[in-house]
């Protein structure tokens, strides 16, 4: 039998009437119908945990606001989400931000608060209109907070900018299922950290960057844009762009520095998309939500420095008579490489050239050593190094 | 893969078999692990104890090699015990009763004996995974690079086909391709027995259509696979041209091909760095790495995705598309195109499969209701929406062909004076020859040398201590490595990374090749460990990650 859409149940949603499919929290049916809703420590790809309390919506009959995140809608539920429809919304998001505000610099860190993904709390604070409330000393700067002994080379824990919403450690454990980082300490103390203390290196850590990822305030940032004098967000360009290791194919985007190597540009820092807006309609509980599509380990986010690579070969070489390398014109190298085949194919036959391609290069690429190997040198000698 | 890498997480049941898949494909085990948390059954085969084991309801730790003898005892099981899919098997298969047949002197008891593993675990197993609707086979290189890796796929290919599981949602069978772009490869025609698209280069009509296309007479002779060319450098084959490839660090047995490579008369190498290969240089083009050029990428689920230009290459380095097209016109041929999307079109647009495609259509791709972008081929014309899984409602060559397979023993295996048998592999941090990870600051310090991982028990007969540099030795070399005593591998194995330059374990692999792809046997070979008594590399320290789960700190005393 089909289920028809009048047969699914409803909630009433800041005045209107919206349908969902048994299982879905107050938030997945906001967000796809458009109603916005901040949060700060919900990703679709984690359970939902309620700890920033971000998201808190009114739910008639229910004396607290509740966490939209972690709360499912059910059938009749009447509920506000807007500050336009509820004024205790508009408080609370008021308050909360101002709150978060005094334990974190907001825009005036020294070291700027865009070193991993873009700051959430900082632009949601502004757009709920936070007021400054003074700050609050930081009591984590111990052992389990000052991260300066980690020398791992590209993540950087901050515990000045951390609202302890546990993010980043439930994306390691729930993931990555790795768990190197985690919640410890007590009270005002309480910090991420990982086991002992340890530098990252030293843990079960993947380099995955995925804590970085997923972190709204900063606090997970990377080094790497330290060290690479970052210009400021606004300035980098993003091209979207599949990765070069496995074959998975992540999609990511590479954010250039278009000034940099002369006009050349430079790879300052590697980003997940923005997630595409929901489907208007209700989605089926299962596959929804938080695909791998988007997901990525360290060899993606953090491995591209090659690029910059000092060894990089920039000039064609020709050996001499001499048995050694020289430096050539492009001309020279070109003229030398043809004319080096077809001495080959001339004295032993066409047979007698193999033309070895490389997986690591574009279809196209392959598709012209291959159109090369058979239409110009006439041998069906060719094939990619990774024949698996 | 016959399937997409978004239906993992809606299996029931994972067989991982010969793949290290959160060291190779750490992405894919993000979704077999969430599979595992909302309840699916995870079985790795594996004659390591890699990480994925851990939430494996069983780990199958075969010895090295053995692959057939299991998984035609799993088809044992699943044939005697009436398992098999009837009515799938009369209408979309052939040659089930020859299988049938064969498997019959497969017993599980025997199997035991073969691969070391319980003959209850492999009954399991096979029941487990022939009553589960939505159960999926993953495999690697731990499959296919053994001299016998092609009956190693057949087997598996049994098994999907007798029990029905293909052409629905999370199932199938399912090789996931080692680099980013080896399905793109093949599918663009470079390999010496197809053109684009799988098109034979000995069918008449194929080579005929290519003619009128390029205005040229192509050989009607298949080419030699890679494996074979290497066999006969300085031989038969007396040039190469080499593109984006370290053949000399990663070619098995490669003392013996070095000393061929000094009897080819001439190499040209496009590379973005300097490598060994370049030793037995001629010419020398100065390339562009991923960020540098526009192109496709197909990656293992057959998906076709842009690859953008991001940044310049360094200054006097071209594009790897536009060095091919001046090489073509400096060797006289006159082609038309300009661009990569023109390449693409010509690609395309005389291969069935992915005429449909075009980078247009790829650029104008939005993302759809998981993230995903790209197109997955096949992909007919410009309004077909590209195919998910194959092989829905029907198996693609018509019927699904089973092939009988006798367990081949691996080409060489242990003996009295190599008494350790060594399989290689990948890790985490490093990829291939690893002339890009081992250029990064951090992918380098996680793990930033060579070492040799075995068993508590082979040290200790040997006086080898945890973190002793040691000598491992073939028939065909040696090389001096970090020992790292660990109970993830098998006593009486030992496991290397390929990585290393200064410590090519190529050295020592065998060059067997299999029978029908060429495949060089990277997985199984006979060798020795003795302390090394010169060492003259660094000691460095192995930090932290899973390796240390299985290490051993009890090694001799
Ligand atoms: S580091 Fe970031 S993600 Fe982790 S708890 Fe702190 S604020 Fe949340
Ligand atoms: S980088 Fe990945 S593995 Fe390491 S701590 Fe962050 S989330 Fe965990
Ligand atoms: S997003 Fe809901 S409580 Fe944090």
């Amino acid at each position: 039998m089909i289920q028809r859409t009048d047969q699914l149940p409803t909630i009433e949603l800041d005045g209107r009437q919206i349908t969902f499919h048994p299982g879905e929290s107050l938030l997945e049916v906001a967000s796809r119908s458009g109603v916005q809703i901040p949060t700060l420590c919900h990703d679709p790809r984690l359970d939902p945990a309620g700890a920033c309390r971000s998201c808190l919506v009114e739910v008639e009959g229910q004396r607290r606001l509740l966490p939209s995140c972690a709360t499912p809608a059910v059938d009749g539920q009447k509920v506000t989400a807007s500050p336009e429809h509820s004024p205790r919304i508009e408080r609370h998001r008021k308050s909360l931000f101002s709150l978060y505000l005094t334990e974190h610099p907001g825009e005036d860190h020294p070291d700027g608060v865009e070193r991993g993904a873009p700051n959430k709390l900082v632009r949601a604070a502004k757009a709920f209109g936070a007021e400054d409330w003074g700050k609050l000393e930081n009591l984590r700067d111990d052992l389990l907070g000052d991260r300066s002994h980690d020398e791992n080379p590209y993540i950087q824990f901050d515990s000045d900018l951390c609202i302890l919403c546990a993010k980043c450690t439930r994306y390691c454990d729930e993931v990555e299922s790795v768990s190197a980082i985690t919640l410890a300490g007590r009270g005002s103390e309480t910090t991420i950290a990982t086991p002992d203390g340890r530098s990252l290196l030293d843990t079960t850590c993947e380099m995955c960057g995925g804590c970085v990822a997923v972190c709204p305030t900063g606090a997970m940032g990377e080094k790497k844009p330290k060290t690479h004098k970052m210009p400021v967000e606004a300035e980098l360009e993003k091209v979207r762009t599949t990765c070069n290791y496995c074959g998975v194919g992540c999609q990511f985007d590479l954010n250039v520095d278009p000034a940099a190597r002369e006009g050349g540009g430079e790879i300052v820092k590697v980003t997940s998309p923005t997630p595409a807006p929901p489907p208007p309609t209700p989605q089926p509980r299962g596959r929804t939500g938080g695909s791998t599509a988007r997901t990525r380990c360290g060899k993606g986010r953090f491995g591209y420095d090659f690029l910059h690579h000092e060894d990089r070969l920039k000039t064609p070489l020709v050996r001499g008579a001499d048995g050694e390398l020289h430096p050539a014109t492009w001309d020279e190298a070109l003229a030398a490489a043809a004319a080096g085949l077809r001495g080959v194919q001339e004295r032993h036959g066409k047979d007698a050239l193999a033309f070895v391609s490389s997986s690591r290069c574009t279809v196209e690429e392959n598709f012209l050593v291959q159109k090369l190997s058979r239409a110009v040198f006439g041998t069906n000698n060719v094939h990619q190094c990774a024949a698996t | 893969m016959t399937n997409s890498i978004r239906e993992i997480r809606d299996a029931d049941f994972l067989f991982v078999i010969g793949s290290n898949t959160t060291e190779a494909h750490p992405v894919i085990a993000m979704e077999m692990k969430r599979a595992v948390r909302d309840g699916a059954t995870l079985v790795v085969a594996d004659p390591r104890r890699i990480w994925l084991t851990e939430i494996a309801e069983k780990h199958l730790q075969l010895n090295p090699g053995t692959d057939v003898w299991l998984l035609n005892a799993m088809a044992h099981v699943i044939v005697t015990e009436g398992l098999v899919d009837k009515a799938f098997i009369e209408t979309h298969t052939e040659g089930y009763e020859a299988v049938a047949e064969t498997v019959k002197r497969y017993s599980p008891e025997e199997a035991e004996r073969v691969t070391g593993i319980p003959a209850e675990d492999i009954r399991w197993a096979a029941r487990k995974y022939a009553t589960t609707k939505k159960a999926g086979i993953y495999y690697t290189l731990g499959i296919t690079e053994h001299s016998h890796g092609t009956d190693n796929v057949y087997a598996l290919a049994n098994l999907v086909l007798m029990t029905g599981h293909l052409g629905g949602e999370s199932m199938g069978l399912n090789p996931l391709r080692g680099q980013n772009n080896v399905q793109g490869a093949n599918d663009a025609g470079a390999t010496p027995i197809y053109y684009p698209g799988y098109q034979r280069v000995d069918d008449e009509k194929v080579r005929a259509k290519y003619e009128a296309l390029w205005g040229v007479e192509l050989s009607p002779e298949p080419g030699w696979n890679l494996n074979e060319m290497m066999k006969k450098a300085g031989d038969e084959i007396r040039g190469f041209f080499v593109m984006g490839e370290d053949i000399i660090l990663s070619e098995p047995n490669v003392l013996a091909l070095e000393e061929r490579m000094n009897r080819v008369e001439f190499l040209v190498l496009q590379e973005i760095f300097p490598n060994e290969t370049m030793r037995f240089a001629d010419v020398v083009l100065p390339a562009s790495g991923f960020a540098e050029k526009e192109g496709v990428f197909v990656n293992s689920e057959r998906r076709m995705q842009r690859v953008r230009k991001a940044i310049d290459p360094p200054k006097g380095a071209r594009a790897d598309w536009q060095i091919l097209l001046d090489l073509a016109a400096a060797s006289g041929a006159s082609w038309h195109h300009r661009t990569p999307a023109d390449i693409f079109d010509e690609f395309a647009q005389h291969a069935p499969n992915f005429a449909g495609i075009s980078h247009a259509r790829l650029d104008a791709q939005g993302e759809d209701e998981d993230g995903y972008t790209g197109l997955q081929w096949p992909c007919p014309d410009p309004d077909h929406p590209g195919t998910r899984y194959l092989h829905e409602g029907r198996v693609l060559r018509g019927k699904g062909l089973l092939t009988a397979v006798e367990y081949r023993p691996s080409d060489e295996l242990p003996d009295e004076e190599y008494g350790l048998l060594l399989s290689t592999g990948r890790t985490l941090y490093h990829y291939n020859a690893a002339t890009q990870t081992r250029r990064d600051p951090g992918l380098d310090t996680k793990q930033p040398g060579a070492f040799v991982q075995l068993h508590p028990r082979d040290a200790k007969k040997r006086s080898i201590r945890d973190g002793d540099p040691v000598t491992i030795t073939t028939r065909r070399g040696s090389i001096d490595a970090i020992a790292h005593v660990s109970r993830q591998v098998k006593p009486g194995c030992i496991w290397m990374a390929l990585h290393f330059a200064e410590a090519r374990a190529n050295v020592l692999t065998n060059d067997k090749g299999d029978a029908v792809t060429g495949t060089a046997e990277y997985k199984v070979c006979a060798a020795e460990v003795t302390k090394a008594s010169d060492y003259t590399g660094e000691l460095h320290e192995f930090r932290g990650s899973h390796y240390q789960a299985g290490h051993a700190e009890d090694a001799p005393s």
